[in-house]
């Protein structure tokens, strides 16, 4: 069975306007996290940076880079990746700004982009230690917990034992706040297959929380 | 635990700041430059895709005007109103495919694999629908003779059509590759309808169809390759 949690997101439902209660009729607790992010300031933003307008450029980059810096920490396995990750999105993102049409999702658009340097990055890893005879420990660096290699807090625990695949899913849904037809179009994949990996992270999620006695508490954080 | 909780629990792990170094930011704010210089954005999906369309059916129809227009003369009308509409359905879904994958973020409505596969056996299906000639004369010698022209009919279409997509930006080079090569597989099977007389369908069916899958399989190859020079030049040049 798909998760209940609020994962169907229209544009318009997601309360950008302030940050409203979880539970709420028709509310996203996303929005709490990212208030100053609406979808049309985005695109705004983005129309304005392909007209050539720096202020633009900065804006985006200072709202966005945050989120993409933590989408890489979540998959990644440190501080200094993620901020190596960040600089290269960010040129990729320049050089292909001409290829966002306004009018469609602006935050798919940030996270394919992320997500391919990210791919290519981890490509790129494993051939240099294939070259440098290391290969043997790239499975120990990829499964090194973030949170031991410099990441900076309870998520990146949370989602560490998790797949790949359904950690980002997770993390697009439930701190980029996209909606599931998003995330499917960030990850090339339908949405069908979006909320099988998100139904399967949260099994795990259950599975590892029920064990820490989480349940009955709903402790804050996990340190 | 309900899904809530979980929710919940999320909720609050992500509610802790995450703050980016301010020096990072502004390193990268000064790798765009104070000015970053205006572009000219993608037209829309439908027209790309259209021009695509229109890419590959002109090679198709040039192709085969030159070889001669031997095989829609012998066409019956229902084989004709059969084969050439399907024809224009896979090349609009292949073409809105490529233009899919050229453009960060959009929507993917069916898989390069699955329009692959699906393709060729429903062109296939068609075929053995519409043709009832089961002999198999000079089966291999015209068969390769047909896939071989296919397939140099196939290349052009492939060209133009990426040179049409240039600006365009795969986050997937694969997929991108494997459903440009079908697209070019499809604009060759149309030369081959249009030119090829020989209705014997083990021949329509097998050599005529195995065109989108080898060229699928070229483009394919043709984007690893490319990726994977792409990622040894760092490598070449180390002093």
């Amino acid at each position: 069975m798909f998760p209940k949690g609020n994962f169907k997101k229209t544009r318009q439902e997601r309360g950008y306007g302030g940050r409203r209660e979880f539970g709420d009729p028709g509310s996203n607790w996303v929005s709490g996290f990212f208030p100053m992010c609406p979808d049309s300031d985005l695109e705004m933003l983005m129309a304005r940076y392909q007209q050539g307008d720096f202020a633009a450029a900065t804006a985006l980059i200072h709202r966005l880079s945050p989120q993409l810096h933590r989408f890489f920490l979540v998959q990644s396995a440190s501080r200094q990746d993620a901020d190596d990750l960040l600089q290269e999105t960010w040129l990729r993102i320049h050089q292909v700004r001409h290829t966002y049409r306004a009018g469609e999702p602006v935050l798919p658009w940030f996270y394919a982009i992320a997500r391919h340097i990210r791919v290519d990055h981890y490509r790129k890893a494993r051939r240099t230690s294939a070259r440098e005879g290391r290969l043997e420990e790239m499975p120990e660096a990829a499964a090194v917990h973030p949170a031991q290699a410099g990441g900076t807090g309870d998520l990146e625990a949370l989602l560490a034992p998790l797949p790949e695949s359904q950690r980002e899913v997770i993390q697009m849904l439930k701190v980029a706040g996209m909606s599931l037809e998003e995330v499917a179009r960030a990850t090339s994949s339908s949405v069908g297959s979006v909320k099988q990996k998100a139904h399967r992270a949260y099994e795990r999620l259950r599975e590892r929380l029920s064990g820490m006695g989480l349940s009955k508490e709903r402790a804050g954080g996990l340190s | 635990m309900r899904d809530g909780e979980i929710d919940e629990v999320l909720q609050r792990a992500a509610q802790v700041p995450h703050d980016v170094d301010p020096a990072l930011l502004d390193r990268v704010a000064g790798s765009i430059g104070p000015s970053p210089g205006p572009v000219r954005p993608l037209p829309p999906a439908w027209v790309l895709a259209g021009g695509l369309v229109l890419i590959c059916a002109a090679v198709a129809l040039a192709g085969a005007a030159r070889l001669g227009l031997y095989g829609i003369q012998k066409l019956s009308v229902l084989e004709r109103a059969l084969i050439f509409p399907a024809l224009g359905v896979l090349f609009w879904l292949a073409a809105a495919a490529w233009v899919g994958e050229m453009v960060p973020g959009s929507r993917r409505r069916v898989a390069p694999g699955t329009l692959l596969w699906a393709g060729s056996l429903a062109l296939a299906a068609m075929f053995a629908a519409l043709f009832h000639d089961y002999r198999t004369e000079q089966f291999v010698s015209q068969g390769v003779a047909c896939l071989t022209a296919g397939l140099l009919h196939a290349i052009p279409a492939g060209l133009a059509s990426w040179l049409f997509l240039r600006r365009g930006f795969a986050v997937n080079a694969l997929a991108a590759g494997l459903v440009a090569g079908t697209l070019a597989g499809l604009a060759g099977v149309t030369m081959l309808e249009l030119h090829c007389a020989n209705f014997e369908a083990p021949h329509v069916m097998l050599w005529h169809t195995a065109v989108i899958p080898v060229s699928a399989a070229a483009g394919a190859l043709l984007a690893w390759a490319t990726q994977f020079a792409g990622r040894l030049a760092p490598f070449r040049r180390r002093p």
